[in-house]
């Protein structure tokens, strides 16, 4: 029967599929532990830099800076959104893309002149199909995402801020909140809306007498644009953690989903096996009875 | 006798984390020694050679900026990056000079991003020279 061999050959390719798919499962993991730990590692900066622009309050800082300052017109924008350069992620991509590409609607009317820089080859082409100009893209930010790489951009949007050539800069990443929830935000790095991150109050230790070299504001000068610079390497790895555990469930998913139809295939084929035996078995018989009269 | 905890992290990692003698760290304005029961500081970093004294032995780094915070002979060193000195590229750090010095600069603004990447393309190469003299004493 011709039915048995294509259930047969159906089952082979559904195992093969699975196999990759458990590899990729396996693959993502030991990505995703590699962001993971790059990630806990930048927490050990963005800690301590909290912890000192804390001290910098206690002793009396006021907080004036020019990437500080909201300008009353803006006409220069930057929307950037963070994807990846692979696919078979579940759903990261498209989350990134509908909250980006939404944004990227009502940007257009408030300012005159927006830009659209896209990394990862996934948003590119998303942009692209939508017929959205890109005026940037980006495709070297592979899953780890190097300070030095991530510097030269946030240098450049400093030095356009600065300069005055950029008045805003927003950034569409997934923000890695937990290991079961990852979510796609937009967020306004330029300009900034505080520096340090999340403030750490500790009341005790206060008013430790520090000694400011060379002084409170040329500190203050150099903390604003590391923090900037920190924040934006921060998007980029919760994207690079988000997307290997993305690609993780997807597979998982995909690896299950597979063996239910390996299970399924398989009863099919034993059930159209055991139909042709028997049908085979009548015929036999049948004959027989047809001799023996 | 009192040692110093000097912890260096960058955004990547922590790059070093042990108790030492001395530390000489580059700072904005010139270059400041750090011996163990120093006062409570915090300093903003230039672009220069951080040295590490432990016993005999002495360790270079380059260091990219950031800030050192001291208090209870704790010392946090926040840095763009801290490459070891035998690791620098003295190539690639004179055309980072090059390119910076031929940069055009028409507004004070852009005098200042041209005079930062100039001060540290010099200090770059400044750090590679003096750990290529250290070597050749030994």
């Amino acid at each position: 029967m011709a039915n048995l061999r294509a259930l047969q050959r159906r089952r082979k390719a559904v195992r093969n599929i699975r196999k990759i798919t458990r590899t990729m499962e396996l693959v993502a993991t030991a990505r995703f532990k590699k962001a993971m730990d790059r990630a806990s590692a930048a927490s050990a900066y963005t800690e301590r830099m909290a912890r000192l622009v804390s001290d910098l309050a206690k002793a009396g800082l006021e907080v004036s800076h020019p990437l500080l300052e909201q300008r009353d017109v803006q006409n220069n924008a930057v929307l950037l959104v963070l994807t990846s350069n692979r696919g078979l992620c579940g759903a990261y991509n498209a989350n990134v893309q509908r909250a980006a590409f939404q944004r990227h609607q009502q940007m257009k009317e408030e300012f005159s002149n927006l830009q659209l820089e896209v990394s990862g080859k996934r948003g590119i082409s998303a942009a692209e199909y939508r017929k959205i100009p890109i005026t940037t893209p980006y495709t070297h930010f592979e899953d780890k995402p190097t300070f030095a790489e991530v510097e030269t951009l946030a240098n450049r949007y400093l030095e356009d801020f600065i300069l005055g050539k950029l008045d805003r800069l927003e950034v569409a990443y997934t923000r890695f909140v937990s290991f079961g929830k990852q979510e796609a935000v937009i967020e306004t790095l330029l300009p900034l809306s505080s520096i340090g991150g999340e403030e750490v109050d500790e009341e005790e230790g206060a008013g430790v007498p520090y000694e400011f070299l060379p002084s409170i504001d040329s500190i203050l000068e150099e903390v604003v644009p590391t923090s900037f610079k920190v924040k934006l390497f921060k998007c980029f790895l919760d994207s690079a953690v988000s997307e290997q555990i993305s690609r993780m469930l997807a597979m998982k998913r995909a690896t299950e989903s597979a063996d239910k139809m390996i299970k399924s295939l398989t009863m099919q084929y034993n059930r159209a096996r055991q139909a042709h035996i028997t049908s085979e078995i009548i015929e036999v018989v049948g004959g027989s009875e047809a001799l023996a009269d | 006798m009192a040692k110093l905890h000097c912890v260096v992290v960058t955004p990547e990692m922590t790059v070093l984390e042990e108790d030492l003698d001395f530390l000489v760290l580059p700072l904005y304005d010139g270059e400041i020694g750090l011996a163990p029961l120093h006062g409570p500081m915090i300093g903003r970093l230039g672009y220069g050679e951080m040295r590490i004294k432990q016993g005999e032995t002495t360790t270079r780094y380059y260091v990219d900026g950031g800030f050192v915070q001291l208090v209870d002979d704790q010392v946090s060193v926040l840095t763009n990056h801290a490459i070891p000195a035998e690791k620098l590229d003295d190539e690639d750090a004179k055309s980072q000079l090059n390119a910076a010095l031929a940069r055009e600069a028409h507004s004070i603004e852009e005098l200042e991003i041209r005079d930062r990447l100039e001060s540290q393309a010099r200090a770059k190469i400044k750090v590679a020279e003096r750990y290529a003299e250290s070597q050749k004493r030994f």
